[in-house]
């Protein structure tokens, strides 16, 4: 009977002994576990970061040259609007049009503004304040155009901002 | 673990990193750009706007738009320089309870810990956006002159942003970091930061602290600070500007610094040319239809040669300079009393030291060349982020992931290394690549396996060769040899090679794929280096033998198959190319092989035609049956 006692004593600390290092197992094969899927869900994550970057890149790859082009088209307006008679700037407005078009075909829009419009920061670009007949914080004047690409402002408007009527 | 944020809180601009993948990385904002201006203001709708945002209604909203508010943080209103700032700056500043400084914007008195808070909490909430996770901590910089209080202050804001203020950090330290020359012993560096609006020059010792254990940890100390903070890249554009007006008013007699619309485009061009200027000798600044006058309308072009710029702002590099002198050079407190040519290490911070005119007269000063090449708008805020690193360190990655640091190839025909895996691969990795039989009826394959970079097999080290046999008997080309290249963890690579059509199996373990020792893996690089061009010329050889084999083996082939269908002229001449390809090349004329080769070439083509000629002339009624 005693005997039996300490064997079992016995089986009992070994099975202990047993558990004990299973438990340890498991404990390091959870943190493997995690550690392998934290690695996985890393990678992929970042193969979709990167495809996003690449998607990023490319549609914004040709926003230098497009900054450029837009001064050039600023200068385009202010020709047309600098001179009076309509007829003989046909032909500028024909090739300032081509070249809007073609911007517009990489993804360049224009921003649009209208006198009245409440000022907006987030498009626009107050360069002067003045008195006028439009309500106060509103645009009174659009001087140079704003462009967006694919959704991100590359260039505010420029606006003039009515501080309201003078007194 | 979230991310601790590094952020070089500007006084014009500010700007923030992270580290990423053991990288240092520089984090865009809600508008896609990597530098945020130091702005804030209330709006005429009372809105809050920070950044660009508040940037654009400035000049509408000068009273409520509060910008350089690092100028006044942490400072009491009697202090002299707020005196000086407070005579230029639009908004109004008022003296505190405590005798600090508080600013009036939207209706409401601010501290200038409030208003640097809101840049910060923009900073903080765009990069959330922008990792996608919360970001608690931070490393916030600050200029190597700010006292206890302005240190305290700006931990404050970050406090109020939201953040825990892990450390506050010099600026010139984080700027040393960035380029890793903070670990370097008894190293005395110079950080010459010519920002937007401040210049500031600060003497950095690197030396190493004591931690008690015995342990030494490297420590910065800040020897001397200088500058001018009214002195930055902004009085550049300033000068640029006030330069094309007066040239304008000598060419066409009118004043364009009354037309608003007229000055923000020449504004944007002096920009633009200042840029330029640092890599081309000369632009120009034409700006068409840029004002009207009774006559019609007016144009502005003119050029602008680099030379000239530098003569316009000489001055205020020279200014830089005599700053540079005054810090180094002068005994403490006023300067770290050394001679110029106890410095060890110059770095560039700043946009403005783009400028070839500024690094240029950095490096005369100093008689070496400055640290350059990480953007100076962007470095402090990557030594942040760095900084940031080095605290997150305690919770490691537990996984540290090894490189190959050779290339792994496979001897294939005419002794060619082919790698299978390249050097630096992250290991355990996995390659696995299909190869064939270089002669007809070949039942056994030689599979050598090397490391190193030259592309002959024979001028790397080999660390194993197995035989794959019993590969049954086939012409070249057909049997499909699938050899794998599996290195685990610990650099054991394990090599296989399958026979597809039979399925016989051989591998090998090599278990010192990775225990060159350093000096070993450097020898092996340097060699390759050296042998380049030699070495890529004698792969060439090899590569048009190899093409000469198969081309001889294809026209033996065909003279074989077409029988008595040609003629025995073509089948001498054929056969004369075929000699004579194969009396060259063994040797080492590459040029003559290639000649060889294209010769055959065409002489085998006209098996072909002449193949097709006779069946045309025996079966002339065969396109009638189909």
């Amino acid at each position: 009977m005693e005997e039996g006692k300490d064997k079992n004593k016995n089986q009992d600390a070994a099975s202990q002994s047993d558990l004990t290092e299973i438990d340890a197992c498991k404990k390091e094969r959870d943190e493997y576990l995690d550690g392998w899927k934290r690695a996985k869900a890393d990678f992929i994550n970042y193969k979709k970061d990167e495809a996003r970057r690449i998607e990023d890149a490319l549609k914004f790859a040709n926003e230098a040259i497009l900054q450029e082009l837009i001064a050039i088209l600023d200068s385009f307006h202010l020709a047309i609007e600098s001179h009076e008679n309509k007829e003989e700037t046909k032909g500028l407005l024909l090739i300032m049009s081509q070249l809007e078009e073609s911007l517009r075909r990489f993804g360049l829009e224009k921003i649009s503004v209208n006198p009245g419009d409440k000022f907006d920061p987030m498009t626009e670009e107050a360069i002067q304040e003045i008195s006028s007949e439009r309500s106060p914080g509103t645009v009174h004047e659009e001087v140079g155009k704003g462009y967006k690409l694919y959704g991100r402002v590359v260039r505010p408007a420029r606006v003039i901002i009515s501080k309201g009527q003078a007194n | 673990m979230s991310k601790i944020l590094g952020i070089d809180l500007g006084t014009t601009n500010s700007a923030m990193a992270v580290m990423e993948g053991g990288e240092p990385k520089v984090l865009e904002n809600q508008e896609g750009n990597r530098t945020t201006p130091s702005v804030v203001a209330v709006s005429k709708a009372s809105e809050r706007l920070v950044g660009l945002l508040a940037k654009r209604q400035s000049v509408v909203n000068p009273k409520n738009t509060i910008f350089s508010v690092k100028r006044l943080i942490g400072r009491k209103s009697k202090d002299s320089e707020v005196l000086h700032d407070k005579a230029w700056l639009p908004y109004e500043i008022k003296e505190s309870d405590s005798g600090g400084v508080l600013i009036a914007m939207g209706g409401r008195d601010h501290t200038p810990e409030e208003i640097s808070a809101m840049v910060l909490q923009k900073l903080k909430a765009d990069a959330e956006a922008k990792l996608g996770e919360k970001i608690d901590e931070a490393v916030i910089t600050v200029p190597a002159y700010f006292d206890d209080s302005q240190r305290q202050a700006t931990k404050n804001a970050g406090e109020i942003a939201g953040f825990k203020v892990r450390r506050i950090v010099n600026e010139p330290t984080a700027a040393a970091l960035a380029y890793g020359i903070d670990r370097k012993k008894e190293e005395k560096i110079a950080v010459y930061d010519f920002g937007g609006g401040t210049f500031d020059i600060s003497i950095l010792e690197v030396g190493e602290v004591d931690m008690g254990d015995g342990k030494k940890e490297p420590h910065v100390e800040v020897k001397a600070t200088g500058g001018d903070t009214h002195l930055g890249g902004d009085d550049f554009d300033r000068i640029i500007i006030e330069y094309l007006v007066v040239e304008y008013k000598k060419q066409e007699g009118i004043d364009l610094s009354k037309d608003t619309l007229a000055l923000q485009r020449l504004k944007e061009a002096a920009e633009r040319a200042k840029h330029e200027l640092s890599t081309t000798q000369e632009t120009e600044i034409n700006l068409p239809y840029v004002t009207s006058d009774t006559s019609g309308p007016k144009h502005f072009l003119i050029k602008l040669t680099r030379a000239k710029l530098e003569s316009l702002v000489r001055d205020l590099i020279d200014r830089s300079i005599d700053l540079v002198k005054e810090a180094v050079t002068a005994p403490s407190p006023k300067g770290a009393g050394l001679k110029l040519s106890d410095i060890n290490e110059v770095v560039l911070v700043g946009g403005q030291t783009r400028m070839p005119a500024i690094a240029e007269a950095v490096k005369k000063l100093f008689g070496r060349e400055p640290h350059k090449g990480i953007n100076p708008d962007e470095v402090v805020a990557v030594g942040a982020a760095i900084q940031a690193g080095i605290l997150q360190g305690d919770v490691k990655d537990v996984l540290l992931l090894d490189v190959t640091p050779l290339t792994l190839s496979i001897e294939t025909l005419g002794s060619v290394a082919t790698p299978m895996i390249e050097k630096n691969t992250t290991i355990p990795t996995l390659k696995t690549q299909i190869f064939s039989t270089a002669a007809d009826n070949q039942t056994s394959v030689e599979i050598h396996i090397g490391q190193g970079e030259r592309p002959m097999m024979a001028d790397n080290k080999t660390l194993a060769r197995f035989i794959l046999d019993g590969l049954p008997p086939s012409p070249r080309g057909m049997p499909q040899v699938e050899v794998t290249f599996d290195i685990d963890a610990n650099g054991i690579l394990n090599v296989k090679a399958v026979d597809k059509a039979s399925g016989k199996t051989q591998s090998i373990r090599i278990e010192a794929s990775t225990s060159l020792n350093k000096e070993e893996i450097e020898k092996l690089k340097q060699e390759a280096a050296k042998f380049a061009s030699e070495d890529a010329k004698k792969k060439e050889t090899v590569e048009a033998r190899n093409q000469a084999d198969s081309l001889v083996y294809v026209a033996e082939k065909s003279l074989k198959d077409a029988g008595d269908k040609i003629s025995a002229e073509i089948k001498d001449s054929v056969q004369k190319q075929i000699d004579l390809l194969k009396s060259v090349k063994d040797g080492n004329d590459t040029g003559a092989i290639q000649k060889a080769i294209q010769e055959l070439s065409a002489e085998l083509r006209k098996i072909g035609e002449s193949m097709y000629n006779k069946k045309d002339d025996a079966q002339p009624g065969d396109n009638k049956s189909v």
